[in-house]
């Protein structure tokens, strides 16, 4: 009896094994076909740049090969004239961490209520605004428009003479190649992925290795780097 | 606090050689937009403080740099907020900087306002009050203030009106915010302010929202109430609005109601609860006694009008048969609720398992029957014995970071002190030996409310008055009958703001603010909190604050012995000095010292402990028979007979009810975007982007008969004024047919031209929510 539940456990192991070996062949191909239907300068120079960031340990070398290619296929997919880039990020809040503006049309409340997490609780390719929508990084909370409010004109009231820091550096590692900590406060953003990681992902900020979703397992806060990382006595 | 050493601040060129990787991969990049300052220094604090604008009072974290505010978040540790702020508070900050901030003193002279040293404007303040005084009298002086102002601001002004001056002329705005929710409590519990507290929507089961979009009123909590339905399934949300708005989108069950009826409502759930035996026998017996007071009151639309209500003991028996003419099917007709709901509603606050918390704002407060309507929501609390107790609840919510603080424990109203009331020999004496003025000082009569204050301005009996922190010009009811009252000849105004209002307008002279962190101070909470905040910042040019302003036209009139305070710490003195009032378990402050550590205090805070639950033996230690660890039992100590009150109040109709000539109600109100007459939310660009202007909301089927569109000019009519603004269908709310809705933050459409200044005979407090008004097609 015993023996027979081995041998059927081998023999699933062994065909899932034949399966996944397939099914990454045919994933390959397919993303080397794509690639080579793209002749974007673009693309070329930031794959041949990015593979600096990964570690130059040559026996990790196959370890990082797939995740090179979930990089590579990212970046296709993101490819667009509206991806969200950190000078967009820092426009629409009044200082790093405040809450950003929304920076589309809503629909009115009357019109059907807040609707804000249809899209933004999941994310996902928006064709109307061809751009992938940017996940909340503080999933269950419902009152979206307590902090995020629509632009409804260009103009002031009256002339401001607001002045806040600059954004946090970026590239803070301490070594070449270590992982950077994180440069800011995670209240209502324990959610990393959020800006860091997929399709919607800031550019500048976006995780060469989103798979990795234990991000604090090498990204720490360090705590004397920046104001946004201060715990009060 | 601990000052906070990091690297340094990227300045420019460091920024560009620190994006260089960066700008590699992504050629173009740049942070253009971004309006760095390169004067910041390389520390940045940050330090507490309650948030500038609402009533719930939220705990922010100020960050600062060299000198000036740069960002903000919400405080972790306050239990108010728990970290979370809405779009106001997070750009609270923004305020102290616009552009056309108030930096210098100015004064009127030959028609024209010129800016003067604030030396000479102070001398000028003080010496015209002290003329005043001489040719006119003491109470041809008054002051206005706010429950914008911090309890030391507040405190002062009483002194010196009171105390010094010898004048009753002293009120605030809160008159016209929640005036009705003190003799609400004052009536029903002898004792201002919630038995209850923020931590009772952690332990309810069903929410009733009287009147009251908190989705956009008082966000943060709206958000906790939403967060714990999504926590725990069971949780109701019930929306009872005359409008349909954000907050209706996210309840459970939303009830609209004809304007003024939630009177017949609230007996009617009373009617229900008797008539299914839902009453809490025991509770009823030992803890409450019946009373009627006077009917037919009146509205206080004659001038010098007055009113003194009677309290005449009652029984439930008698208490009973009069809710007789409030079935819910008779209120049916009259409210538009049909009576099912009005059984659903009694049904929850009948059922001895559902822990149920109402929660209520301006739409009760500001109503010509605003006493009564907060006496009948208590009645249904005190009925079911569901008061007093975590999650069980009557929450009296506030609209101004200080209104409890400053206006109701400070007592900056006519009838007010710090302790007591000036009727009672006993309070005045009291008073008057903590500031050191013979007893005489103080008049035992209340002498003008705000609309009377106001009245007495045009009628020639005020000569001059003194605004601090509020801007009259917007808000006040019947608002052109006022400002022609403060533009006639013989009127001296002197108003101290930030920013230039529709209230400097008409100023003969202007004295510049240091508001919230440029200043130290306090504010009190709707939960009976008090928070403390350092000055964080320095004020800009001559600004100072409210309270020094005072003291200086004080000492000018000769008063300098009794605000002997050095400026350094003279917010401590005036705290310890001000808490002497309150000593004792029912009211006990916290010391100076503790309010420096924590992100707010809840008073009764007696022998190191807050008190969360009022009148309840195990969380009050005024209450006799106090005993942490025994069983739950009620003494309600603000009455003789440590009895809650039980008021049979009927229903009465409002003054003005449309009519063919005028055939719509208007309303008026606010939005999230901005904070009461916008004077400083809409100098916050993020704001004033998203709601740049007033609207006049209508329901579509109205709009569409009137051949209205979204943006169309629509002309609004009243007996006293007219106005035209866009108007709005269907975008932020939905008011029901035959209503129309106008928030009130615009400077450029005044919709206070149109309201009514009828008020509550009881609370003196106006009605901005009922009026009759023409719609026509501008």
């Amino acid at each position: 009896m015993k023996k027979e539940i081995t041998e059927y456990r081998m023999m699933f192991i062994g065909l899932c094994i034949v399966l996944m070996v397939a099914s990454i062949f045919i994933f390959a191909k397919s993303l080397s076909q794509e690639q080579s239907g793209l002749s974007n300068e673009f693309l070329t120079k930031d794959v041949s740049e990015t593979e600096t960031v990964f570690p130059d340990i040559v026996q990790e070398k196959e370890v990082f090969a797939l995740a090179g290619k979930a990089k590579l296929l990212e970046l296709q997919t993101t490819y667009s004239s509206r991806e969200r880039t950190l000078s967009n990020f820092y426009k629409r809040r009044a200082y790093p961490g405040a809450p950003p503006r929304i920076p589309h049309e809503v629909q009115q409340d009357m019109a059907g209520g807040n609707n804000c997490l249809t899209c933004h609780d999941n994310g996902g390719y928006v064709a109307k605004f061809s751009a992938y929508t940017p996940v909340t990084p503080h999933p269950g909370m419902e009152n979206c428009r307590q902090c995020h409010v629509p632009e409804t004109t260009e103009t002031l009231f009256q002339e401001t003479d607001w002045k806040t820091f600059d954004p946090p550096e970026i590239g803070r590692s301490a070594l070449h190649g270590s992982p950077p900590p994180i440069p800011h406060s995670l209240q209502l953003r324990g959610n990393c992925l959020a800006c860091h990681g997929g399709a919607a992902a800031v550019r500048e900020i976006r995780s060469s290795h989103p798979e990795r979703i234990n991000c604090r397992q090498c990204h720490v806060k360090k705590n004397d780097l920046h104001q946004f990382t201060v715990k009060r006595s | 606090m601990e000052n906070i050493k990091r690297r340094k601040f990227i300045k420019k060129t460091a920024a560009a050689s620190a994006f260089s990787a960066t700008t590699g991969l992504y050629p173009g990049i740049a942070f253009s937009n971004w309006k760095a300052s390169d004067s910041l220094s390389d520390e940045i604090k940050w330090s507490k403080t309650p948030c500038r604008f609402c009533g719930v009072g939220c705990g922010l974290l100020v960050a600062t740099s060299n000198g000036r505010a740069v960002a903000v978040k919400g405080d972790p540790e306050s239990s108010v907020n728990k970290g979370l702020c809405c779009v106001k508070g997070y750009h609270t900050v923004l305020a102290l900087y616009g552009k056309d901030r108030l930096t210098k003193a100015q004064v009127r002279k030959n028609g024209q306002m010129v800016e003067v040293p604030i030396e000479e404007a102070l001398d000028l303040v003080a010496s015209k009050m002290q003329e005043t005084v001489k040719e006119h009298g003491k109470n041809a002086v008054a002051m206005y203030g706010s429950g914008q102002w911090t309890i030391p601001d507040g405190y002062v002004a009483s002194k010196f009106m009171k105390g010094a001056i010898g004048t009753n002329n002293l009120e605030a705005n809160a008159r016209l915010c929640m005036a009705s929710a003190v003799t609400g409590f004052l009536t029903s519990f002898g004792s201002d302010e919630p038995m209850g507290c923020y931590e009772d929507i952690d332990h309810a089961d069903a929410f009733v929202l009287w009147g009251n979009n908190m989705a956009e009123m008082h966000p943060v909590l709206y958000s906790r109430i939403l967060d714990q339905r999504l926590k725990k399934k069971h949780i109701k949300i019930i929306d009872l609005t005359t409008r349909t708005t954000r907050t209706s989108y996210a309840d459970d069950k939303t009830i609209l109601f004809k304007p003024q009826t939630d009177l017949a409502i609230a007996n009617a759930i009373c009617y229900e609860i008797i008539k299914n035996g839902w009453i809490n026998d025991q509770f009823i017996k030992d803890h409450c006694s019946f009373k009627t007071g006077k009917t037919n009151i009146g509205y206080g639309l004659e001038e010098k009008f007055k009113f003194n209500d009677q309290a005449k003991p009652s029984s439930f028996a008698e208490f009973k048969k009069l809710l007789n003419d409030y079935t819910p099917e008779k209120v049916e007709k009259l409210s538009g609720v049909p009576a099912e709901d009005i059984r659903y509603l009694a049904s929850i606050y009948g059922d001895p398992k559902t822990k149920v918390m109402s929660l209520w704002c301006m739409g009760f407060n500001q109503h010509t029957r605003g006493t009564w309507i907060n006496n009948l929501i208590y009645n249904i609390h005190l009925l079911t014995g569901k008061i007093a107790t975590p999650g069980n609840s009557p929450f009296s919510l506030t609209g101004q970071p200080s209104a409890c603080g400053t206006v109701r424990e400070v007592g900056t109203l006519t009838h007010k002190l710090p302790h007591g009331v000036v009727m009672n020999e006993k309070d005045r004496q009291f008073a008057a030996k903590i500031w050191g003025v013979p007893v005489e000082n103080i008049p035992d009569k209340p002498s003008n409310h705000t609309v009377e204050m106001f009245r007495s301005m045009d009628r020639g009996e005020i000569r001059f008055m003194w605004i601090q922190v509020t801007n009259p010009m917007v808000t006040m009811p019947k608002l052109n009958r006022y400002r022609k009252a403060c533009e006639k000849e013989g009127r001296f105004i002197v108003v101290s703001d930030i920013y230039p209002t529709p209230t400097t307008a008409v100023a003969d002279v202007i004295l510049p603010s240091a508001m919230w962190i440029e200043r130290e101070g306090m504010f009190g909470n709707s939960e009976r909190r008090t928070q403390h905040f350092n000055q964080l910042v320095p004020p800009p040019g001559d600004a100072i604050s409210d309270a020094w302003q005072i003291i200086e036209v004080a000492r000018r009139m000769g008063f300098e012995k009794l605000f002997p305070w050095k400026e350094e710490n003279h917010i401590e003195e005036i705290w310890k000095e001000y808490r002497k009032h309150h000593a004792g378990a029912k009211h006990e402050m916290a010391p100076y010292e503790e309010l420096k550590k924590r992100p707010g205090i809840q008073w009764p805070f007696v022998n190191g402990k807050e008190t969360k639950w009022r009148f309840n033996t195990k969380y009050d230690p005024a209450t006799k028979g106090y005993d942490p660890k025994g069983k739950e039992s009620f003494d309600f100590y603000g009455k003789k007979d440590h009895r809650a009150w039980i008021w049979f109040r009927p229903y009465e109709p409002p003054p003005e009810i449309p009519d063919k000539e005028y055939p719509f109600w208007l309303n008026t109100g606010r939005v999230v975007e901005h904070w009461h007459s916008g004077s400083m939310t809409r100098r916050i660009p993020i704001l004033h982007k998203a709601m740049p202007h007033a609207y006049v909301e209508l329901h579509p089927a109205d709009a569409k008969e009137q051949g209205i569109y979204n943006g169309d000019p629509v002309k609004l009519t009243s007996r006293r004024g007219t106005l035209t603004l866009p108007a709005s269908i269907d975008q932020r709310g939905r008011p029901v047919r035959g209503q129309v809705f106008v928030p009130f933050f615009d400077e450029n459409y005044l919709i206070n031209e149109l309201t009514l200044d009828a008020y509550c005979p009881i609370s003196k407090q106006p009605d901005y929510k009922k009026c009759a008004v023409k719609v026509e097609k501008g």
